[in-house]
């Protein structure tokens, strides 16, 4: 058993403790908003923020994420309210939409970070390939 | 040719609705059913199916004041769902806020193949039709209420009818009831296009919302809590088959061989192509099924997957290989190929020694859409009899997906049930069932729920992918630097070929899409297709035959554009036929401007190209050339696509197709070595990063046109007026493509 606390709830989850998090958020807790793309810590469609930090949830073991705060799209905020959330609707910035909770999750944690407008940019590597990025751009030099 | 999905329609009995497609009853309030194209094409609609597939049907305006369309595509990142809504709230006269989609399941009315950017301009007029129809049902009761027949004393607005003179209101939902018993009028009062409210504006996609906080449900996030998840593992080698069951890792669940669902190059339907892992969750399963052990029987050649191969083969071919004729129309008693003959002499004769003769060379492309392939399943049984099969899959098909899992689970239609979810891209992969045929047989095996999912590597090494092409062109100007005589041969695998859908002696229409019908005056001319035959599974990749032939068509213009000393505006503007093109790429000289003021070590590339209805050209500015890279600065986009249902989704989707093109412009392509795709993975597939995308500006000809295709267009002109300013800037004109396939993998 791994003590977890995701979004401010804590689980016990019965996995190998190698599971990546992506893997247990999604098939275990059923929190599918975190998305896996690649599986090797490329296109960032896994990030989650862990103690406040963006990490790539694919290649983070679940046992490393005991004892910390996991928070995740769904947690981000209650009702779409977060600065980032709030910027994305405004900017009508998703296309699919599959990329962007990695994408605003990397946003919101480089705004934790307090990086602001196109300081945010360096800190986000994540894959679209619908063509989001422009909006993107327009959205963060607000925040 | 026959797709799935018109199988799935004649299972159904028929019966006539009313000349102009309506059909009406109430359940709960008015449902108004509408006959969209798919349906229409065979003339009536499938009443006769059981209520619960007619039950998503319509367009449903509730006694509890909802208003919700039934939404039969995918949505993909198109816009369509909030597009069609967006139509039929107009006619509706309902306000933005009053309306709702519902993802209609599987059914014979409302579902269509979701691909040729046809969503909108599909079915724009049966949605207003549609609208206008419930609309005039609804003011008829109101009529009825009032006892006043005068349809002139009564206004529709916010979802409400109000009586003129006496100022007395109704809600719509205190009306759908009785409007149920109406009938529909003959004049269904079209709103006049110079007042629309919401056809045109720029408002707030209804799929947006969902897509920041997690809940949007793609395929892959389908999830129960006693669901077991699958990985697939195929054959490493394109065309090897199982040569016998592997033995089940202790840790997994089971391990089921999968076969092939439909032929598709070297892989034969029904050839044991693939084996799947099952297990207790998705990362479990993705580990056994790498590291399984495998026997397979491997191709007697891998020859005809191999894209050293297939190249020689196709350079050989474009030269001397038997040809058809695409343009012009063969006359009566010619064949496409006994016609190439005649008319390659006339052409030749024409050309006498070329101004220019040129051939370019473009590479198999992946889709790689970021949700990659998925399906879950959940059969239910009684007795150990399947009742019931329930099927969630991000599908430009449903109907497909029904009529596959018909023939696999030898359940009848009524016992099927297709939820289509939203789609983390579909790019026309989606379109395919490989993975849904896949997803039933382990649920049939293992007889619990599953969800099957491709490793970005599975999905990546076995797409059916954007056909590579060598194209040879070869065309003389004559002394008032005009084109003269254009012989144009694109030497390509047929899509519709592969699948069965091409009756011998034809001509693949996805092969030529974009070097017929040519907006250009080009004298004497012929276009022709060389069909090449390789073993690669082909499919439908975001613009299909465009994305090649634009590529060929507008290099050769600009280099002709050079050779004759003119501005490649004003020669293709000379060559233009019609005013809407010549109108497109003005405007967009206009929007660019940069033959004026860019400084040196800079240069700009145009290209023009007319796909699915729509007319784009676009200016790309660009700096920095070296042997690996070059920077892209700016776009300019210009488009005309007839009426614009949404500006900000129209500009959402050039920014997309621009950023697409860009990708396989620069560095995109599968290579296959003996059966093996080398690109897996986005460490080895290289794609841009919000850094280096360029500006790009999007200007909209609005016109009274019919709505024409929005999702596809951006994509064609922008590989070429990229080569075309690495041209103006180098000296160096690049005929294949990727730009860079040896680029590094850039920032990740």
């Amino acid at each position: 058993m791994i003590a977890l606390n995701v979004n401010g709830k804590s689980y016990n989850v019965n996995v190998d403790a190698a599971t990546p998090l992506l893997w247990t958020l999604r098939d275990t807790l059923g929190l599918t908003g975190t998305k896996y793309g690649c599986g090797i810590e490329v296109c960032w469609a896994c990030t989650v923020l862990v103690n406040g930090q963006p990490e790539k949830s694919c290649k983070f073991d679940t046992s490393s994420a005991a004892g910390k705060k996991v928070v995740t799209i769904e947690g981000l905020s209650a009702d779409r309210s977060h600065p980032v959330q709030k910027a994305w609707i405004a900017h009508q910035i998703p296309q699919c939409g599959y990329c962007q909770s990695g994408m605003i999750m990397a946003c919101a944690g480089a705004l934790k970070a307090d990086h602001h407008g196109k300081e945010i940019l360096s800190e986000m590597k994540n894959i679209c390939i619908c063509g989001t990025y422009q909006r993107i751009k327009e959205a963060v030099s607000g925040l | 040719m026959t797709h799935p999905a018109e199988d799935f329609l004649k299972t159904l009995s028929n019966q006539r609705l009313d000349r102009r497609g309506f059909l009406t009853f109430a359940a709960k309030g008015l449902a108004v059913a509408f006959v969209l194209p798919v349906a229409g094409r065979i003339g009536t609609v499938a009443a006769a199916a059981p209520p619960q597939q007619l039950a998503g049907a319509y367009v449903r305006i509730g006694t509890d004041g909802s208003i919700t369309l039934a939404f039969g595509g995918a949505e993909m990142g198109q816009g369509s769902m909030s597009g069609l809504a967006q139509i039929l709230a107009e006619e509706l006269m309902a306000d933005w806020n009053q309306i709702t989609v519902e993802q209609s399941l599987v059914n014979p009315i409302v579902s269509y193949l979701t691909g040729g950017s046809s969503a909108v301009r599909g079915r724009y007029t049966t949605l207003r039709n549609a609208g206008a129809a419930a609309r005039e049902l609804l003011v008829a009761a109101a009529m009825a209420e009032q006892g006043d027949p005068a349809r002139d004393n009564f206004k529709a607005a916010s979802a409400a009818v109000t009586h003129i003179p006496t100022g007395t209101v109704w809600p719509y939902k205190a009306l759908a009831s009785s409007a149920a018993a109406q009938s529909v009028p003959v004049d269904l009062r079209l709103t006049d296009p110079a007042k629309f409210r919401l056809i045109g504006k720029p408002v707030a996609r209804i799929d947006i919302p969902a897509k920041t906080d997690g809940s949007a449900k793609f395929g892959i996030d389908t999830w129960f809590p006693d669901m077991v998840f699958a990985a697939i593992k195929h054959c490493p080698t394109m065309g090897g088959t199982l040569a016998g069951t592997p033995a089940k890792p202790s840790s997994a669940i089971a391990v089921v061989p999968c076969t092939a669902s439909d032929s598709r190059g070297i892989v034969a339907a029904g050839s044991t192509n693939a084996v799947a892992v099952v297990a207790s969750n998705t990362w479990l399963a993705f580990k056994l099924a790498s590291s399984l052990s495998v026997q397979w029987k491997l191709p007697v050649s891998t020859n005809a997957v191999d894209s050293a191969q297939i190249l020689a083969l196709a350079q050989s071919l474009a030269t001397d290989g038997a040809a058809l004729v695409a343009e012009p129309a063969p006359p009566p008693g010619y064949t496409p190929t006994t016609y190439a003959p005649v008319i390659e002499a006339q052409v030749a004769s024409e050309l006498g020694t070329p101004t220019l003769e040129a051939t370019y060379t473009l590479p198999y492309l992946p889709h790689a859409t970021m949700e990659v392939l998925n399906c879950t399943v959940r059969i239910s049984y009684a007795g150990g009899v399947a009742q019931s099969c329930e099927i969630w899959a991000p599908t430009q098909s449903a109907a497909g997906v029904a009529n596959i899992a018909k023939a696999l689970t030898g359940l009848a239609p009524t016992q099927i049930v297709v939820n289509t979810t939203l789609l983390g891209g579909g790019l026309g992969r989606k379109f395919e069932l490989d993975f849904v045929s896949q997803a039933i047989q382990v649920a049939l095996a293992v007889k619990k729920p599953v969800k099957l999912t491709w490793r970005r590597e599975e999905d990546m090494a076995n797409d059916q992918y954007r056909p590579c092409a060598v194209v040879k062109v070869k065309a003389t100007l004559d002394s008032g630097r005009k084109i003269k005589a254009w012989s144009y041969r694109n030497v390509s695998q047929a899509i519709l070929g592969q699948r069965g859908w091409l009756p011998p002696g034809a001509v693949d229409s996805q092969a030529v899409e974009g070097s017929v019908h040519l907006p250009y005056a080009l004298g004497t001319h012929v276009s022709e297709w060389v069909p090449l035959l390789a073993g690669i599974p082909v499919g439908f990749w975001r613009s299909v035959g465009s994305s090649i032939n634009a590529f060929a068509v507008e290099s050769m213009m600009d280099e002709l554009a050079m050779a004759a000393g003119i501005d490649p505006f004003i020669f293709r503007y000379d060559h233009l036929t019609d005013a809407r093109s010549r109108a497109v790429i003005w405007a967009a000289d206009i929007l660019s401007g940069w033959r004026k003021t860019l400084p040196a070590g800079r240069a700009w590339g145009m290209a023009f190209a007319e796909s699915f209805g729509t007319r784009v050209c676009q200016v790309v500015e660009i700096s920095n050339p070296t042997a690996s890279s070059v920077t892209v600065r700016r776009v300019a986009c210009v488009i005309d696509c007839g009426t614009v249902i949404n500006p900000d989704s129209v500009e959402a989707q050039m920014q997309g197709g621009i950023l697409h093109a860009l990708n396989a412009t620069l560095w995109g392509q599968s290579t296959f070595a003996a059966g093996k795709v080398k690109e897996t993975n986005f460490n080895k597939f290289r794609v841009m990063r919000i850094g280096e995308m360029p500006q790009v500006t999007v200007q909209i000809i609005t016109s009274g046109e019919p709505p024409a295709g929005v999702g596809e267009p951006g994509v064609p002109p922008l590989a070429p007026a990229l080569a075309n300013a690495y041209a103006r800037l180098t000296g160096v004109r690049r005929r294949n493509l990727p730009l860079f396939p040896n680029a590094s993998m850039g920032g990740g």
